[in-house]
Parts: structure tokens; sequence; C-alpha cells
């Protein structure tokens, strides 16, 4: 069987690996329009402000493909997709034939129209040639903006702040983090900011950058104020990169619709992480999750249900995790419930431990989590939310540091024990 | 592939095997020197209240799954397993703390290290023929064992049945 891979980050790579757990036979050819050994994009802020090496962001060996005995195609973008005779075609004009295609093409950083693109200072975070070029920028800039308030934005702005520089964040909501966490957390979170000097803008825009040549000097925002600095960095969040399938029948809505076996609306071609519509099983709807660890694990399935070892995905759940100043933070699903949709919301704040847990249930589940400062045992809450266990037996226990896998064990037998075992 | 395993109509929840494994993963690695180290030592297992109470403990440390979740999440590469021995193992010269592997372990095995500042786990004590928690254990709840596969009911409450069927129903 000819396998062909677009994209080569985290949902490809994992696809690669669980089809040569179980299959040696199949060709696998892989295409990407980045030029750099597989590396790792959640990783990327940490090379920003020096944390780790350059090296350190492989994370595979450097032999992977060949061990993998992938043809792997660097700095080839895939331009047309012919589904009926199911070929590809490149940029540099070759043709890859495939029996199974699994689209993994990602995301694009949304890029303004008012800021103009390929001025010097003027930067996104989302590949690793973006860092290089901010860590140029970073050497000769003393001031950096942030645009946009969510992870990126504040990973960015952490890792500059790092770096020396003086950082402030232009956030339109009025709040960071809005779509990953409340207001309570929210807070917490611009306080440890504010504790490294780094200033935030809230329901505040960008509207003009001033430059001088080229070169970025100043932005201007919509409550009148000039914030001078040399370096911009614009995090205000993705979009799938569709192109591919503009000239086709796949069904797409924001993002590519998969079912359950990441199949897309053609029976022999898939798609996976960021570019993927899946279902959410916090929400019950559709969505695209770009998120590295759903990427993984949507390669991974995607691989597996591409050389007919079906399996199916429960769906997405949201989820991150951050450390601020020193304090873990990490969030899932549904953690802003609507009113009046019949959430029920359990908080347990310890000010002056720094600690705070809110679990958000609906109908006896488990819809959304956010823990901050104490982290221990955040997976087997989020085992609840995929099993979509009933929890009212032990629902005053939640929020509590003794709960645990013990917790369940008592209550609702052993969960996932034989699944992880024998898989 | 061996597995430490926890009989649980025998934990006490004296929290012997917490100590010994905090100690054998310290510098010293004993127990007088291990509590005076600048960077406190961890316990990679933990002793958990079953229904809440304490009447029933259990002593829980990493599954060494199949296919683990961790290892899928880590964002650095930082966690793999061992095809031979079918442990997981972490490199700690790659741990970032992003604690991704904690957002997903559904057993709540791995640690947060404060002091190293990254995550840590059970490591089946390399260098030694039987993990430390499982030695210092005074009542043999656990055990180091070949194990080839779990029921599905593979951690329930201990009942009365024949010694053929006890070795299947436990942890």
């Amino acid at each position: 069987m000819k396998i062909l891979i677009i994209g080569a980050s985290a949902a490809g790579t994992a696809a690669i690996e669980s089809i040569r757990r179980y299959d040696q036979e199949s060709s696998i050819v892989q295409l990407s329009d980045e030029r750099h050994q597989l590396y790792s994009r959640c990783l990327l802020s940490y090379y920003l402000s020096d944390s780790i090496p350059r090296e350190g962001l492989q994370y595979r060996d450097p032999g992977f493909h060949s061990q993998m005995r992938v043809e792997l195609h660097e700095g080839t973008r895939a331009v047309h997709l012919d589904t009926d005779r199911q070929c590809v075609t490149c940029d540099d004009g070759s043709v890859h034939e495939f029996d199974k295609l699994l689209i993994a093409t990602g995301s694009l950083a949304k890029f303004p129209a008012y800021i103009p693109q390929g001025m010097e200072g003027v930067n996104v975070l989302r590949t690793l040639d973006d860092v290089e070029m901010i860590r140029t920028n970073v050497r000769r800039a003393r001031r950096a903006v942030v645009l946009g308030g969510g992870l990126i934005g504040m990973k960015a702005a952490v890792a500059l702040n790092e770096c020396g520089l003086v950082t402030s964040v232009v956030v339109r909501s009025s709040r960071v983090l809005s779509q990953m966490i409340d207001q309570e957390a929210s807070h917490f979170v611009t306080e440890r900011l504010g504790a490294s000097s780094i200033e935030v803008f809230f329901k505040t825009d960008i509207t003009e950058v001033e430059s001088r040549g080229n070169t970025l000097e100043a932005v201007r925002t919509d409550s009148g104020q000039r914030i001078p600095c040399e370096l911009l960095v614009v995090a205000k969040g993705v979009q799938p990169n569709t192109d591919l399938i503009a000239d086709t029948d796949i069904r797409k809505r924001w993002g590519i619709e998969t079912n359950a076996h990441m199949q897309t609306s053609r029976e022999n071609i898939y798609a996976a992480g960021d570019v993927a519509e899946t279902f959410d099983i916090t929400t019950g709807r559709h969505a695209v999750s770009a998120l590295w660890t759903c990427a993984v694990q949507q390669g991974h399935l995607a691989g597996l249900n591409m050389i007919g070892r079906g399996k199916a995905y429960d769906g997405a759940v949201l989820m991150n995790s951050l450390s601020i100043g020193g304090i873990p933070l990490i969030s899932y699903g549904v953690t802003n419930p609507p009113e009046g949709e019949g959430y029920q919301v359990i908080t347990r704040e310890q000010g002056r431990a720094g600690v705070y847990k809110k679990i958000v249930l609906k109908e006896h589940r488990i819809r959304g989590i956010i823990l901050l400062g104490r982290i221990d045992n955040a997976g087997v809450l989020l085992s609840l939310i995929q099993r979509r266990e009933d929890v009212s037996s032990f629902e005053d226990r939640l929020v509590s540091d003794q709960f645990g896998y013990g917790t369940l064990v008592g209550s609702v037998g052993a969960p996932d024990l034989a699944r992880y075992h024998n898989p | 592939m061996k597995r430490v395993i926890c009989r649980m109509d025998r934990c006490l929840g004296c929290r012997a095997c917490e100590l010994a494994c905090a100690v054998e993963h310290s510098e010293s690695r004993t127990l007088v020197t291990a509590v005076r180290e600048a960077v406190k030592p961890r316990a990679r297992i933990r002793v958990e209240a079953v229904d809440g109470g304490l009447h029933r403990t259990l002593a829980l440390q990493c599954r060494q799954c199949e296919e683990p979740v961790c290892a899928q999440a880590c964002i650095s590469g930082g966690i793999r397993r061992d095809e031979r021995t079918g442990d997981v193992l972490m490199d700690p010269g790659r741990c970032v703390a992003c604690w991704s592997c904690i957002m997903v372990c559904p057993f709540g095995a791995i640690m947060r290290h404060e002091g190293l500042h990254r995550a840590v786990k059970c490591d089946h004590c390399p260098g030694r023929d039987i993990p430390a928690c499982v030695e210092a254990c005074p009542t043999g709840a656990l055990v180091f064992v070949e194990f080839t596969a779990v029921t599905p009911h593979g951690l329930t409450e201990q009942r009365p049945h024949s010694q053929a069927e006890r070795s299947d129903r436990i942890v």
C-alpha cells in the first residue's frame, strides 16, 4: 500500500509511528514545506528564551525517518490534490500517488490586515523559521509588544521578558487566556505577569504600526497610546491550513470534517491535527482543537485506521498546561460555562497557598476543569471526562487534594487499567 | 515484563513505600542524610485512600502502560517505552517542566518535583533487583511480579476466592 502524509509535525509523526508499529510493508512518503529536522512546536518559546538549545527542539532521534523507512521530502509544498486519480502535485512539479492520504497540514497564524507583513521587527510565533527571525530581532531590540492574550501570546511574552526585553501585551478581551480559563484564574495569571514586570493593556487593540523605512518603531492603540517597540509578535490565534482541499469536494466547515476514524468525506483521505475538525467530548459539538496533545492522538488514530486497524476516536478534550512564574496551571474543556444551560460548578480556593480548583459539571458528568497551583492527579480527572463517568457518588471529593485514582477504585472500580495494559 | 502490584487487602497505608522510594531517589540514598539534602527527595509512589477514608488504602505508582499516553503527550520526546523491559522511562535532561504528562496520566502517577523543577515517575529502581518500595513493604502488599495481562477487574476489592484467582485480582 502507498501511504502519503502531508505535514511533518505532531499528527504526521504520530501517524508514522503507529503505522510502523504494525505495518512494515507499506511505503510511506511524507511531504513537509519546512526544511528542518522534526522539531516540537511547543518548545519554540523555550528556545526563544534560551531555556533549551536548538538541538533540544528535536523530539525524536535524528535518524527517525530512516528508522521508520519514510521517504521525506523537505521544503516541498503540496499544491494540488486530485481526489479521483488519488495523487498530489507539489510546487516543485513532483506528483505523488497514494492509496491512503493523511492531510496533516496544521494551521497558519492569523495576521490582521492592518499590520503590514514583511516589516522588519514584526513576527508571528509558529515555525522554527519564525523563532529564528524573532531571535535575530531580539538582539537589536529593547522593547517588545505581544498582540494577543492567548496561550501563544502568554508564552511569547514570558519568553521575551526572560530575554531581557521590556515587554507589553495588548489584549482585546478584558482578561488573558479567556478561552482557556475563568476570571479568577486569569486574574491570578495577570498578577504573576505584573510581578515579572510584563505590562498588560486590556480591551485594547493595535490600530497602526509605525516604522522608519521598513523597520518597526512603535505601535499605536485604539486607546490613543503609542508604545515604542522594536519587536512585535502577533499572536492572534491560528486557522486551519485547508488550502489543499480548496478545489476538491472534501467537506469542511472551519477545519476539514472528520469522522471517528479520522476519515474525511473521501474514503481514502484522512485528516488529523490542527487542520481537522473532530467531535469535542465536553461541548458535544465538532471543533478544531489546534493542540499538540490532540494532534498526536488524532495522528496516532489516523495511522491505525489507515492500515485497517480500526480504532474509534472518543473525541477531543481541549486541554492546556502552562507554568506561570513557577506556578502550574492546567485546564480542560468548558471552563466558562454559559448561564442557564444546566451547568453546575464546584470551586475551592486557598488564596494564601495559591491554589484554585474548579470543576464544571453537567448531568453529573465533568465538562471542564481548572487546576491552579496543585495539579497532582490532573489526568485522573481527565479520564473521568473522557469516559463520561457519572461522578455523583464522589462529587464532593473532586476538588480535594486527596482525590486520586484510589477514590475511583473505591467508587467505580479500576477504570483504564486493563485498557492501558492491553490496548 | 515485571510490574509492581499492590495487594489492597494487605495494604495498611503505613507509607513505608513512600519513604523508601524517596530515599532511593535521593542523592545519598540513606535516610539519615537524605532528609537533610538541599533538594528534598520525593517519592514516586503514593498511598491513596480508597473510599475517602483511611480504612482501605492503596499504594500506586506508574503502571508502565503498554501504550503510554504520557509518552504521546510529552512535547520534548522525553518519555519512551523500553520494548525489552516494558518500562516507561523518562529522560530527565529533556523535561522542560510543561506538565503535559501530568495532564494526561489516567493514574495520576507522574509527580511534579518542585526541587528539581521537572516531572518524575517510578523507574523500577534501576540497579536493584527488587524496587525499594517492594522491599520496604512490611506486610507484603507490594510485590514485583512477572505480568502479562490484567483482567478487566484487575484492581478491585479482595473478596474471598481461590489462590489462583487471587493472583489475578491484584493491581
